[in-house]
């Protein structure tokens, strides 16, 4: 009916079409999907800070400058007066450093670029999560190797609930390096009395029962008995929560 | 009819073609992490930016911008204890750091130890003598103290509660990074690196 060179284009032109809104298709379901979109998110920071120098080659714990991460819900970026803790002495003069002199004089802060965020409708609180002897790298990759860091994990819903509910193949047990607090001497020295035994997160999650029912007043429960009032004691880690209020509150 | 058909496949294109298209979609499924400095594009952002204050985020509803306030003047956040004196104030700290003389049981020391071991150990070292992992080999910071010598181990606990909470010299205060129980934990776990030394106890 039509000429040959007519049904070629309208085949051709039928094709690229197709092709076209496949992988619109596919830059859009993907794109829009924060599991793809938001890892590898790599800001340039204002001051060419590297981990895998103060972290990994220094062995410089995490919670030596994100302190307090253990009894807050947010990890504190450190001040500037952090950095000068060391860096009156160490590289006073260093070029790099310039902006870190500078907020430290002037007394304002420098501005951070942030890239891990939840929603701002959802909560993580840190402290819940050291203290379930969950080191930092389960959720932030190792940042000790990270030049510059960016987003390792994809922080969405799907991906909480996976470990919440499977713990065991996603945590990573507390390294020294981070400085998350197990209750356990680590090397040095044995103590006579050593009453107080890490268990490791695999023997705990065992004997843990899942959390589907909302459950209130967790945190007003006793102290273990080894436990001191003040010091952030560790606590059981297990199957997370799986209700609703858990998280968004 | 056939012959319009070419006669030769164009493998290389072909190649050429799947390879980009396996790229694409190993990038698109995460299976490659594709790094970017721009921050991620949000199609719908779902309400997961509200306009409050998150901590230690930029707010533009105070003129500098700070989500973190300083506290009013003449005024201390509910549990925060400050440290009342100045790193000069040596006479006074036997009257205001009263030891609690927590039992050192395992839990006490272990938390000492790791305490010691994130805060202190940077530049005293694991073992408190002071050879320091930061600047040994680039003679940049002389002067850090063996923990271990006479010395440092007749000091009292009290005087060293005052050292990490308000410096001494050249090492920094850590009130502010330090607990005061933590402190006395690390104090106790101190004195047992100290061993022989411990005399002031
Ligand atoms: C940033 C490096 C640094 C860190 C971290 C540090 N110190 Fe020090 N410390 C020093 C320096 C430098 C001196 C010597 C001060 C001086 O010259 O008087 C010192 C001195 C001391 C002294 C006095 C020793 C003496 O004989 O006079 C004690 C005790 C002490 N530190 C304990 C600690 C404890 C406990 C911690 C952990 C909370 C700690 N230090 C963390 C750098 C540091």
């Amino acid at each position: 009916m039509f000429s040959r060179r007519f049904d070629m284009a309208v085949k051709l032109g039928g094709a690229a079409v197709g092709a076209v809104a496949g992988i619109v298709f596919l830059v859009i379901y993907f794109g829009v999907r924060n599991d793809v979109a938001d890892v590898g998110y790599r800001p340039e920071q204002p001051v060419p800070f590297s981990h895998k120098l103060h972290a990994g080659n220094l062995q410089i714990s995490c919670q030596y400058c994100h302190a307090g991460v253990e009894v807050s819900g947010h990890s504190p970026v450190p001040t500037t007066q952090t950095c000068m803790n060391c860096h009156t002495i160490v590289l006073p003069e260093s070029p790099q450093l310039a902006k870190v002199r500078e907020s430290y004089e002037k007394g304002e802060p420098i501005e951070w670029v942030r890239i891990h965020k939840v929603p701002d409708y959802a909560h993580f609180p840190h402290a819940r999560h050291i203290r379930a002897q969950i080191d930092c790298q389960s959720c932030h990759g190792p940042v000790e190797q990270m030049g510059v860091v960016s987003q390792y994990k994809p922080l969405t819903m799907g991906w909480c609930l996976e470990c919440h509910r499977n713990p065991e193949a996603n945590i990573v047990g507390a390294r020294p390096i981070s400085g998350v607090f197990t209750g356990q001497m680590h090397d040095m020295k044995d103590l006579k009395d050593s009453t107080y035994i890490y268990k490791p997160i695999a023997a705990q999650v065992q004997e843990s029962e899942p959390m589907v029912v909302p459950s209130f007043g967790n945190s007003m429960s006793a102290l273990p008995a080894h436990s001191v009032a003040g010091i952030p004691h560790p606590k059981k880690a297990g199957l997370g929560p799986e209700n609703c209020s858990s998280c968004h509150y | 009819m056939s012959m319009n058909v070419p006669r030769r496949i164009p493998y290389l294109v072909l190649i050429a073609v799947g390879a980009v298209a396996v790229f694409v979609i190993l990038v698109l499924s995460g299976r490659v992490t594709w790094f970017s400095t721009q921050p991620p594009v949000e199609f719908l952002n779902n309400m997961d930016h509200n306009r409050k204050a998150i901590p230690q985020s930029a707010n533009g509803f105070f003129a500098d911008r700070r989500s973190v306030r300083d506290p009013i003047e003449g005024t201390v956040a509910r549990g925060l204890e400050v440290y009342p004196l100045g790193m000069g104030d040596i006479d006074l700290v036997d009257s205001v750091n009263i030891d609690p003389a927590l039992e050192r049981t395992a839990f006490v020391m272990a938390r000492g130890q790791n305490r010691f071991n994130v805060f202190c150990s940077p530049c005293h070292n694991y073992d408190a003598k002071g050879n320091n992992r930061i600047t040994t080999g680039r003679g940049q910071w002389m002067g850090i103290p063996d923990l271990t010598r006479e010395q440092t181990g007749a000091l009292t606990n009290a005087r060293i509660f005052h050292i990490i909470s308000a410096g001494q010299n050249l090492m920094p205060s850590y009130a502010d990074k330090i607990a005061p129980i933590d402190r006395w934990a690390i104090i106790y776990y101190l004195r047992s690196l100290q061993g022989d030394a411990a005399l002031g106890q």
